[in-house]
């Protein structure tokens, strides 16, 4: 396996300020691996996002220090421009990913491969494939801004989708869709993965991670307070501790302990097929 | 979308933008250097009209404008037909004040220029899709940091104004006064200016975050996925209707065109 995104040691406080948001973070995602990264509001995700996709500190400045590699790039030292050609990033608000440059969606789409300068029958190719995986074929006339969260939303990741970048990062993707536009963006990580892309998505719908995600690290206070599995990681009695919560099977599943319906060392469920799995035994 | 912009199937709007901007502007270069007061009538009658009904858009052109210009036209009138200084031939006269033939003249030059000057730009605006407009600029030259001031500008701010309807209804759900009379409405502003620039200062940080993203300060020559059909007869009418308004501003310039009745 090829690490595509290896963070060592790293440390980040932003412009005019003395704490540290990040605190020694050490983190890989290989290549075709989907890693999911959970954590209470305000602990550092999106700063970590940010790292990640080059944003920190080429645009927001800030003291970074640590090893951030990304696709063989070393990103503090590289131009943003060239991180960004290997980085998508997906943010959590859909209306300020839509650039408004652009009249319709199928030109919003097109729009970062016409910055690459991509000739124009690649585009309408890449940009009809694009559009037919995420199932948007109704929307492509229609105004960016005339759509629902959930549907700019999935055109932002379209939009990234399109660039074919060799890593993703996604924040929060999920938080303007209903359960099934989720799923759908969680089955194209998996379809993305499966290509060979290095999917980093820092996301609260556990149940979603845990059928994706291979690894899952807990992010507190600045640093990975606990890496595992998801089963692993989203049983652990700390969660809320965390601020992580538990998925309401787990929950179930622990009351059930609790009350000695089910044996104390059961492994607790963290998705509906877990707990399929432990009620029947 | 802040647009007036009509989709309608007419020959109009399938021209290129470029033609349709090129002959707004020869037009309004001619209505300007030619100093005659019928000029701008005549212009507007055999030029911008036909354009209009052509386009399908004379009704939707005859209310804005009317809106627009028949204020604008009487206060010219008005003002030129009692006031102007080389008013001479007297046409009427209401009290001690003369309404003379050459003020008439000078407001209909005046005013006509003003009038074909909005009626030929909406026409444009009626029939061109702005994005196409823009893409028709980029295409030839215009930077693309400029059309995409022009294209978010004319998207966001419709966006922005929804935000500044949540807030007051997020506000007003509050306990806070929104009606009664104009000084307690502007007051109702004060609350609203506070977290409506400040999210837009969150939005500008976002969004230039996700243009990066995508590619927007890339070096690249850029292509285009939208082509605007362009052909050679479009590009000989530009030129024509070029050649036009230059020689007619330049016989202008060194005064050579023809002395008719009431130059102006």
């Amino acid at each position: 396996m090829t690490d595509m995104i290896a963070l060592a040691g790293v440390h980040y406080s932003y412009p005019d300020t003395e704490t540290e948001v990040l605190r020694g973070i050490d983190l890989t995602v290989d290549a075709g691996q989907v890693v999911g990264v959970v954590g209470a509001s305000g602990v550092g995700k999106t700063t970590l996002a940010k790292v990640i996709s080059g944003f920190i500190p080429h645009s927001e400045g800030g003291e970074l220090s640590g090893g951030v590699e990304v696709d063989g790039i070393q990103v503090p030292t590289s131009t943003l421009a060239d991180v960004v050609s290997r980085v998508g990033l997906v943010t959590q608000n859909p209306f300020n990913q839509i650039s408004g440059a652009k009249f319709t969606v199928r030109e919003e789409i097109a729009f970062g491969l016409e910055n690459l300068g991509v000739p124009r029958d690649e585009m309408i190719e890449r940009v009809a494939d694009v559009v037919e995986l995420l199932g948007i074929e109704e929307l492509v006339d229609r105004s960016p801004y005339a759509l629902s969260g959930g549907q700019q939303q999935l055109v932002a990741i379209a939009s990234m989708m399109v660039m074919a970048p060799r890593v993703l990062v996604m924040d929060e993707p999920t938080s303007q869709l209903d359960p099934s536009g989720s799923r759908l963006v969680f089955d194209i990580m998996e379809s993305l993965a499966s290509k060979g892309t290095a999917v980093i998505v820092f996301e609260h719908k556990l149940e979603l991670l845990r059928e994706t995600a291979e690894v899952l690290h807990v992010l507190a206070d600045g640093v990975i307070a606990a890496t595992g599995t998801p089963r692993e990681v989203l049983s652990d009695a700390r969660t809320d501790e965390w601020g992580v919560g538990a998925t309401r099977f787990t929950r179930a599943a622990r009351r059930a302990v609790e009350q000695g319906l089910l044996p104390k060392k059961t492994e607790l469920p963290v998705s509906l097929p877990d707990a399929v799995e432990v009620f029947r035994r | 979308m802040s647009t007036l912009y009509l989709d309608r199937p007419s020959p109009l709007n399938r021209l290129n933008p470029i033609t349709k901007l090129v002959g707004v502007v020869s037009i309004i270069i001619l209505v300007f250097a030619l100093p005659y007061w019928w000029a701008p009538l005549a212009i507007l009658i055999l030029v911008v009209v036909p354009a209009a009904l052509l386009a399908r858009v004379g009704g939707r052109l005859l209310v804005v404008s009317g809106v627009l210009l028949v204020p604008l036209m009487i206060v010219i009138i008005v003002a030129q037909g009692f006031f102007n200084p080389r008013g001479e031939t007297i046409l009427f006269s209401l009290g001690s004040f003369n309404f003379s033939l050459e003020g008439l003249l000078f407001a209909l030059a005046v005013g006509g220029r003003t009038v074909v000057l909005v009626t030929a730009t909406m026409v444009l605006l009626f029939t061109t899709h702005p994005g196409k407009l823009l893409n028709a600029l980029s295409k030839n030259g215009m930077p693309p940091k400029i059309a995409y001031v022009i294209s978010s500008t004319l998207q966001i701010i419709p966006s922005f104004r929804t935000r500044a309807d949540s807030i007051l209804l997020a506000q007003r759900s509050r306990g806070l006064k929104t009606g009664g009379n104009p000084f307690r409405r502007f007051a109702v502003l004060i609350p609203l200016l506070s977290p409506l620039i400040l999210g837009v200062f969150v939005d500008v940080d976002e969004r230039s975050t996700a243009m990066e993203a995508r590619a927007f300060g890339s070096t690249a020559k850029r292509t285009a996925l939208e082509v605007l059909p362009d052909p050679l007869v479009e590009h000989i009418a530009r030129w024509a209707v070029i050649i036009v308004a230059l020689v007619a501003l330049a016989l202008s310039f060194i005064g050579a065109l023809p002395q008719v009745s009431w130059p102006l």
